[in-house]
């Protein structure tokens, strides 16, 4: 320390010929000085990305923030009509709502200063202006550290390819407790994935049941508008998934696994409350209902639950439809789609199989017996294509195929007559079913496998599920894609088939968007095989209507017309759901069921 | 976790010897969290104080209130060798009475009372420990207490905001 | 003489935040005093218990505002040492910037405060004006000049704007060619020196009687207590500093404690924008959006050292969305109770504003 001395503060003296650091109060409001770029200034949103999900609103530590409904925001998949506003009264700036956003439509400006001797006015909708109203300069924005969401999934336990293109094992494994905890905690419960789901699943409640380890609570949530929660857990298409608000950004979080989660972790006492649950007031009445498929069975369990009396006619030995005879078990096991028809058995369903209606059983027997009929024969058989030599015995549908490779591995058959050089026609869903399922079956037979897929499409035109598509190519399938099939070669000799020919497709859809493919005949394709599997599509049959009935329906692009409650007008007794009414979807159907039960105990309460 | 200070190890040890111990924890490898007895807590703080432990950085309370009991934490310091402690111990939560530690550690006076306050613990042997201190007027329970709703006691005592403004829009109306 | 009620506060130059000393006088002579605090409660520690672990970043900083950061710090620390998370190497050193920086604001503040209860306006001013140009390099950094909620579990927010480290130091240059100013207009003041030399003394008894910790701590015992040295938290074990310390605590020690630590804080400032790794600022601590963060069950003290001593939270968690209890030591608590309440008197009146004022005391953090 210096000496002290009399005169040391008058130092200070210099500074008053410095320029002052303060600012004058006239600047403050005609020259306001420019905030820092990070500054958490006033709220502006971007309505094209915005989805009101309402997240921001959820972490605002001081209740700022509500959700308002707007009219002027379209509905549509993905969103909600419903956009934010911010109290500032409360609002402390801290910006976590930017943070959080799943859409990164929030961010902040750099003004500062606002004011109004109105308390009201300090109520403010942010779009791409801020509450000041004047053109905005960017502040805070959110960037990979600040972000409040976990973008990445819990990755999945899978069996590996080497092991799983050789066996028909299950390849996912399923979440362990801890997983699913984790990726439940990923959910912000915007619930934006209900509104899309066909079945209007509960699937934020449900996913925090995962969150709390509470497993009783999610099994009830799951059967409150699906059934077949173990089939959906496993092969749903999860449209939620792709409405995901988290997919904004990130990888959508894993709901149908989660559903599968609960559904293999909950403790029996949870399916029994589940088959407990008593009504207030049983129904009475009997229902019949054909076809043991998603719909099918989703009906019976919600009319069993109802008390109705009721009979499930299903042509095959054992029910399940295409969940039994088509999807591949790699994918589906029998012991999942068990334990679903368990639940539904155990509410006094019964389940009437190797029974078909129009042969075994009239219709209008079922129509004298019953009170009501559910009508749920989907498309069980596949489309032909009409070409040259497409009658020839190398030819096979792909229906029939998974139907004898499903009997097959469950021992009831035998190995279906594959060849080791194959081509499967078409890229849905079902077509990948046949490539992947011959790709195990030639590793059985052959020791290795040779499987091509030929379709129209154009890889992003792929109707099937992207994990399909990318398994496939995993597995070895060679992809011929934009070419279509004209013509499958015979060899005359000895009447087999030796390859496919085919011309590029120069487009699929014409100017309306409807499917109107168009080919280069000049560009030839010729794809060798010696078998050739059809998977172009699936059709019904509904001979087994008589005419009285037949001649009532009507239909519009293929599919029977029924009001919401899947009821046909003119035949109250009849209802519709699934594949006859819409396109093919297990969940489609389930919703169809359930929506079905509600209109048939409708009919007969009211009666 | 980085290995835990052998000092303190050492020193938790010793405890042990002389005292009941009824659990050991270290949340970070200079800070062990001791659990007694209420009785053995005065003793214990005595020895530790003797110990190098001369500072109280602070006394809080924690409600357990599914346990039915409160939780007194002690929390001491050692500046020579940077060892922290918490001494804790469980007190009915029915009867919260506890003894004073203003005679090991004088600072304790006015942490007590803070105790009491938000808590509702009596502390004997320190007759300051009931005056209130931050709240003027309270008319509730102890409000630190797991059971007291400041949500609902902040909505009777309090007007909610009406607020004039909509944004809420129906069909044919909007920007 | 009859002894008059008085009141000091809660309006007054020389206290730091709104707290009152009720105290009852003899003539000049302060004869029993006690600490009249409450003004400030906003029931932190329950409104805690009721937030989520992120949200009670938004919440805290308030608990003390003239030097926010060392609230979000101890969050942080104790939620990590409960979920057993590594914080990244750059984190730790923007911490430390951080927590740096929020000590050199509050320094000058309480610097310069001195000018409230002395009379000398200009010290205050003049801090003002130094402690605002940080503030903006806070608002820079952070997004906001007082309540930053930048130091978050994992890490900190964001990482540090381009170009700041110049920014940082052009103005700690600046300020440290200066600082001798401070020292003439304050220090070497005769007339700052008739009220703190040989006065308002803190005798190292006293220090331990009442768990002083900080300055006032340092300049009774003579001794480097002071946490940064003691239980090195974040990266102070790899910067060189010293801790100033004296064996005679008197007001004007406590100041000029004050002063020198102000050039060591620049020293560390200088150290921290030098060895500071590059890399990622924050490490997903906890599973899932942080509206489902949920920290392990325990409990746990962490404490800093901040410019007026120990601060620490006491946090206990059940492995919820949000902590099971909060308990906050603020630093001035021993001083400004029971040492209000036992030393104060025998002071003449307008020696109270400076005892408030050098014991390092600052109202929000005792009341919560």
């Amino acid at each position: 320390m210096k000496k002290t001395s009399i005169f040391a503060p008058f130092t200070g003296w210099k500074y008053l010929f410095r320029k002052p650091v303060t600012i004058p109060m006239d600047d403050i409001f005609k020259h306001p000085r420019e905030s820092q770029d990070n500054y958490r200034g006033f709220h502006v949103n971007d309505w094209t990305k915005c989805i009101g999900c309402g997240t921001c609103s959820e972490i605002c530590p001081t209740a700022a923030i509500t959700m308002a409904q707007r009219a002027d925001v379209q509905e549509e998949e993905g969103s909600l009509p419903e956009r934010p506003v911010i109290d500032y009264g409360r609002c402390c700036f801290c910006g976590l709502c930017v943070d959080i956003c799943t859409s990164g439509s929030l961010s902040m400006s750099k003004a500062y200063l606002y004011n109004s001797p109105d308390p009201e006015a300090f109520v403010s909708m942010p779009t791409d202006r801020d509450i000041t109203g004047t053109p905005i300069i960017a502040g805070y924005v959110k960037d990979e550290n600040s972000d409040l969401l976990d973008l990445k999934r819990k990755p999945m336990p899978e069996i590996s390819v080497e092991e799983s293109k050789r066996s028909f094992v299950e390849i996912v494994r399923g979440y362990s407790a801890e997983q699913a905890k984790a990726e439940a905690a990923r959910c912000v419960a915007c619930g934006i994935c209900t509104k899309t789901c066909p079945a209007h699943m509960n699937i934020p409640e449900y996913i925090e049941s995962v969150w709390k380890g509470d497993l009783k609570e999610g099994l009830a949530y799951l059967y409150k508008t699906n059934p077949l929660s173990a089939v959906c857990g496993r092969v749903c298409t999860h449209k939620c998934e792709s409405v995901c608000s988290i997919s904004n950004r990130g990888e959508a979080i894993a709901i149908r696994w989660l559903k599968r989660y609960i559904i293999d972790n909950a403790p029996d006492e949870a399916y029994e409350s589940v088959v407990n649950a008593k009504v207030s007031k049983p129904g009475a009445g009997k229902v019949a209902i054909v076809g043991s498929g998603a719909s099918g069975l989703s009906a019976a369990y919600y009319l069993g639950s109802l008390g109705y009396e009721v009979d499930v006619y299903e042509r095959r030995e054992k029910v399940g439809g295409p969940m039994r005879y088509g999807v591949p078990r790699y994918r589906l096991t029998d012991e999942a789609l068990d334990r679903d028809v368990s639940i539904i058995r155990k509410l006094g369903v019964r389940f009437i199989t190797g029974t078909e209606v129009g042969k075994d059983v009239r219709f209008e027997d079922l129509q004298k017996k019953y009170d009501a009929i559910f009508m749920a024969t989907g498309y069980p058989y596949t489309r032909h294509l009409k070409i040259e030599g497409e009658d020839s015995r190398d030819v096979v549908l792909a229906m029939e195929f998974l139907s004898e490779a499903t009997e097959y591995l469950r021992g009831a058959g035998p190995m279906p007559d594959i060849k080791d050089d194959v081509t499967v026609i078409g890229s849905g869903n079902v077509a990948f079913d046949v490539a992947r399922t011959l790709v195990r079956l030639q590793n059985e037979k052959f020791g290795k496998s040779n499987v091509k897929m030929m379709a129209l499409e154009q890889r992003d035109q792929i109707p099937a599920d992207e994990e399909e598509i990318l398994a496939g190519a995993e597995e070895g399938i060679e992809m011929n894609l934009g070419c279509g099939p004209q013509k499958i070669e015979i060899d005359l000799e000895t009447g087999s088939v030796t390859a496919i020919q085919g011309c590029v497709c120069t487009r699929l859809f014409d100017e309306n968007n409807r499917f109107n493919p168009e080919f280069d005949y000049n560009a030839e394709v010729c794809i060798v095989a010696k078998q050739v599997y059809l998977a172009v599509g699936q059709t019904s049959d509904l001979s087994y209507l008589p005419e009285s009935v037949s001649n009532q329906l009507k239909m519009y692009r293929g599919k029977i017309q029924v009001n919401e409650n899947r009821q046909v007008e003119g035949l109250p007794w009849l209802f519709v759901g699934g594949d006859l009414i819409r396109g093919m979807d297990i969940i489609n159907g389930v919703a169809d069921g359930h929506q079905a039960a509600i209109g048939i105990d409708k009919l007969l309460s009211e009666t | 976790m980085s290995k835990i200070n052998m000092q303190l190890k050492e020193l938790t040890e010793n405890v042990g010897k002389s005292y009941s111990v009824l659990q050991v924890d270290y949340p970070t490898p200079n800070q062990a969290a001791l659990d007694f007895q209420p009785g053995d807590v005065h003793a214990v703080l005595a020895y530790l104080k003797g110990q190098g432990f001369r500072q109280m950085s602070l006394l809080s309370c924690v409600d357990w209130i599914e346990d039915g009991q409160f939780q007194l934490v002690y929390l001491l310091f050692n500046w020579e060798a940077g060892l922290r402690l918490q001494v804790r111990t469980r007190i009915d939560r029915a009867n919260p009475v506890f003894t004073t530690v203003t005679g090991i550690y004088p600072g304790a006076k006015y942490y007590e009372r803070d105790v009491h306050e938000f808590f509702g613990v009596e502390f004997n042997g320190n007759p300051d420990s009931s005056k209130p201190l931050f709240l003027e007027n309270w008319d509730d329970m102890p409000p630190m207490r797991k059971d007291f709703d400041p949500q609902a006691y902040s909505d009777r005592k309090y007007k909610a905001r009406e607020y004039k403004t909509d944004f809420n829009t129906k069909a044919g109306e909007g920007q | 003489m009859k002894e008059v009620k008085l009141f000091l506060g809660p309006q007054h130059p020389g206290m730091h935040g709104n707290s009152s000393i009720h105290m009852y006088v003899d003539g000049d002579i302060i004869k029993r005093s006690y600490l009249l605090p409450g003004m400030l409660h906003r029931g932190f520690e329950k409104s805690m218990e009721r937030r989520t672990w992120m949200n009670n970043i938004a919440l805290i900083p308030r608990i003390c505002v003239p030097e926010p950061d060392p609230n979000e710090m101890v969050f942080a620390l104790n939620a990590e040492a409960l979920a057993s998370v590594e914080v990244p190497e750059r984190a730790h050193w923007i911490r430390m910037l951080v927590l740096e920086l929020a000590r050199l604001s509050a320094h000058l503040m309480a610097f310069g405060g001195i000018g409230g209860p002395t009379g000398l306006y200009t010290a205050m001013y003049w801090a003002q004006a130094d402690r605002d140009s940080i503030l903006t390099l806070f608002e820079e950094i952070t997004g906001q000049r007082v309540y930053h909620m930048y130091i978050t579990i994992g890490g900190v927010r964001k990482d540090l704007p381009k170009g700041i480290e110049k920014k940082i130091l052009a103005f700690v240059d600046d300020l440290e060619s200066r600082l001798p100013d401070y020292e003439n207009l304050v220090l070497n003041n005769p007339s700052v020196q008739a009220r703190t030399k040989d006065q308002i003394m803190l005798p190292a008894e006293v220090v331990w009687e009442l768990g002083v910790t900080g300055i006032g701590m340092r300049s009774s015992t003579g001794k480097a207590y002071d946490l940064r040295k003691v239980t090195p938290y974040a990266r102070y074990d790899k910067v060189e500093f010293d801790v100033p310390t004296a064996t005679y605590s008197d007001a004007h020690t406590r100041l000029t404690l004050k002063y020198l630590e102000m050039y060591q804080i620049i020293r560390i400032i200088r150290q921290i924008l030098d060895l500071m790794p590059a890399g990622k600022v924050r490490e997903k601590a906890l599973d899932g959006s942080a509206l489902r963060w949920q920290v392990p069950a325990g409990q746990v003290y962490s404490a800093v050292e901040a410019s007026r001593g120990e601060y620490g939270y006491y946090t206990v968690s059940t492995g919820g969305t949000m902590p099971y209890r909060v308990a906050v030591r603020g630093a001035s608590f021993p001083q400004a109770t029971l040492g209000i309440e036992k030393y104060l008197p025998g002071h003449r009146i307008d020696d109270a504003a400076l005892w408030f004022d050098t014991m390092g005391i600052c109202s929000p953090e005792i009341d919560r």
